[in-house]
């Protein structure tokens, strides 16, 4: 049923607007076809797949996009691979003959960042939360490991681009009569959770401050995440470009399954650790009336509970 | 058996996964985890002595088949009723872990120990098996296989409060199981410094003593397999004796002490700094 309401979203987001294909030799091969669509004037996006962190079209999982200015043009994320990197830079040309001035990475999970390297021209400046260059330095080695097939062969820690523009609280960027918000968060679900906010269309980019659908992950911390997820449901915008899941012109509204879930999680592992039940117990019982609402729960709600029961272990 | 520069040890920070849970078989090939490191480890530890497979309604191992977190990998040994008071000592090892033996437990002579919990770090794709002796000598195993990659160098996580050796208690309301968490960063010796690049020392929990009552309960000899802030939980068929005080020496040969005094003190951080035994 949840696939069912994804398909008809997708389906519904293309039909309104123009969607295109794009296959380069490069990755024609190993991608079926990489679509982006303009959801707003200047605004495209690639929707990614809800699929496991191991299964096959694994490096295409999150949504990533650019934003067309008078003068050049934004990347919001680069995708899991070097070909979904490429696939997105060859999308950009087909839409516009403005450069790329920017690379934002809205926070350092693998499936954001790895398509990084495909926009490093020498003109391109990065940008990212202040806490994302450590957060890279720390996952360089795990991504060139794990994930070292994503990456062009052999894998090198220099195809692991961070940010040379840091956002510490806020920041202005102009694509040329196309301000650009930026907004670097406290710890929520990473360290280093940054927004991106359209002004001319409104349109928001949460990174994986919001999921919809897919199973909110959580690497930084619950109760950050909550305080956050308030603060954003006030904000006023046309609409929310998740990082995972479609598009909603709603924000407030496509919070709230992810806030159900994470005051659930937080609430219940608290009670399993205070009744001194063990990790497994709170593995099984924490949130489980949310699972039937998510997709991908056995492959992201342990790691969930367990990252939760340990850091409420020492609170 | 590990050397550093192998890849499938590498970092796998806590920063930096989606879903770490599913990745580890991005890199597994083959339908067993590597069987060579147990044919090394048996002769080592029992000689030639036989080792039969215990059946489930005495010795139960649960372990996920597939680690939510590397790092912190939940095993449980769950003992029958007929096993309870006869086991002398039990021993949980991680074939392909770089320090196999993840923990010995000693039992006190009729020790009512029916289960015992604990979180582990586990490196790659491995056997997780558990051996009791028993206290007429016999040998029985229980086995399972664990998919991870990277628990051993997985980077340190440092959250939370408290400060090195607090010990914290939970219990459950029968007071047959207490959780005993020890705040100790327990480095593995095969972690990196994300910031410097540098190796970062082994510094681990090495010896755990239970006592109940003023009596021996459980000697545990850890190690670098357990996971940052190790916990141990210990369940009993009847209400644990008020108090249990467990003693802790790591591998610096600091001692931790602290002791339970009933679900009153249940979840009070109990801070070592205060005694002076740092």
């Amino acid at each position: 049923m949840i696939a069912a309401r994804l398909a008809c979203a997708i389906i519904g987001l293309a039909a309104g607007t123009r969607a295109i294909s794009i296959a380069t030799a490069d990755t024609a091969a190993a991608l079926p076809k990489f679509t982006v669509s303009q959801v707003a004037a200047g605004v495209f996006v690639h929707l990614g797949q809800p699929l496991a962190l191991d299964a096959p079209g694994h490096d295409d999982i999150a949504n990533i996009g650019f934003i067309v200015g008078n003068r050049c043009v934004a990347v919001i994320d680069t995708g899991g691979s070097v070909r979904i990197g490429r696939a997105l830079r060859a999308a950009v040309a087909v839409h516009t003959r403005q450069p790329i001035c920017y690379v934002i990475n809205t926070h350092v999970h693998v499936d954001h960042v790895l398509g990084n390297v495909v926009f490093k021209d020498g003109r391109a400046r990065f940008v990212g939360h202040s806490a994302l260059p450590a957060a890279l330095a720390r996952s360089r080695l795990y991504f060139m490991t794990q994930f070292g097939g994503d990456l062009d062969q052999p894998p090198s820690a220099d195809q692991v681009v961070p940010p040379d523009r840091i956002v510490a609280d806020t920041l202005e960027l102009d694509l040329g009569d196309r301000p650009l918000h930026l907004r670097a968060w406290p710890i929520a679900h990473t360290d280093c959770d940054l927004t991106v906010l359209d002004e001319r269309t409104g349109t928001l980019w949460t990174g994986d401050l919001l999921f919809r659908e897919r199973l909110p992950a959580v690497d930084g911390d619950v109760a950050g995440w909550l305080q956050v997820d308030n603060e954003l449901a006030r904000l006023e915008v046309q609409r929310v470009v998740p990082g995972h899941g479609p598009l909603s012109t709603d924000l407030a509204a496509a919070l709230q399954p992810e806030q159900r879930y994470l005051r659930a999680l937080l609430s219940d592992v608290r009670s399993e650790l205070d009744g001194g039940e063990s990790l497994q117990q709170a593995i099984q019982h924490a949130a489980d009336s949310e699972r039937p609402h998510w997709l991908l729960w056995d492959s992201t709600h342990p790691r969930n509970v367990t990252r939760v029961y340990q850091q409420l272990e020492w609170q | 058996m590990f050397a550093r520069h192998n890849l499938r040890s590498a970092a796998a920070p806590l920063a930096s996964l989606l879903a770490l849970a599913t990745v580890n078989s991005l890199a597994a090939d083959t339908t067993a985890p590597a069987p060579e490191a147990w044919g090394y480890l048996r002769p080592q530890f029992y000689g030639d002595r036989a080792i039969d497979i215990a059946d489930q309604s005495t010795i139960v191992l649960e372990a996920p088949a597939t680690t939510p977190d590397p790092a912190a990998t939940p095993l449980t040994i769950r003992l029958g009723a007929e096993a309870i008071g006869h086991i002398k000592q039990l021993r949980v090892f991680i074939d392909n872990n770089p320090s196999p033996l993840a923990s010995t437990f000693d039992f006190a002579p009729g020790a009512r120990v029916a289960e015992i919990g604990m979180r582990v770090r586990i490196d790659r794709w491995t056997s997780v098996r558990t051996i009791a002796e028993t206290t007429d000598g016999r040998l029985e195993m229980r086995s399972s296989w664990v998919n991870a990659a990277g628990g051993c160098s997985a980077a340190p996580t440092g959250g939370g409060n408290g400060a090195l050796g607090d010990i914290r208690f939970r219990n459950t309301p029968d007071g047959k199981t207490l959780q005993v968490a020890i705040r100790h960063p327990n480095n593995s010796g095969f972690q990196i410094d994300p910031v410097s690049g540098n190796p970062i020392p082994p510094h681990y929990v090495s010896h755990i003593r239970f006592s109940s009552n003023g009596q021996p309960l459980l000697d545990v000899e850890a190690g670098i397999s357990l996971s940052e802030n190790p916990t141990i939980r210990i369940t009993s068929d009847a209400a644990l004796p008020e108090p249990v005080s467990v003693d802790v020496t790591d591998s610096k040969d600091a001692h931790f002490n602290a002791s339970w005094r009933g679900p009153a003190t249940a979840g009070e951080i109990i801070s070592n700094a205060a005694i002076g035994n740092r």
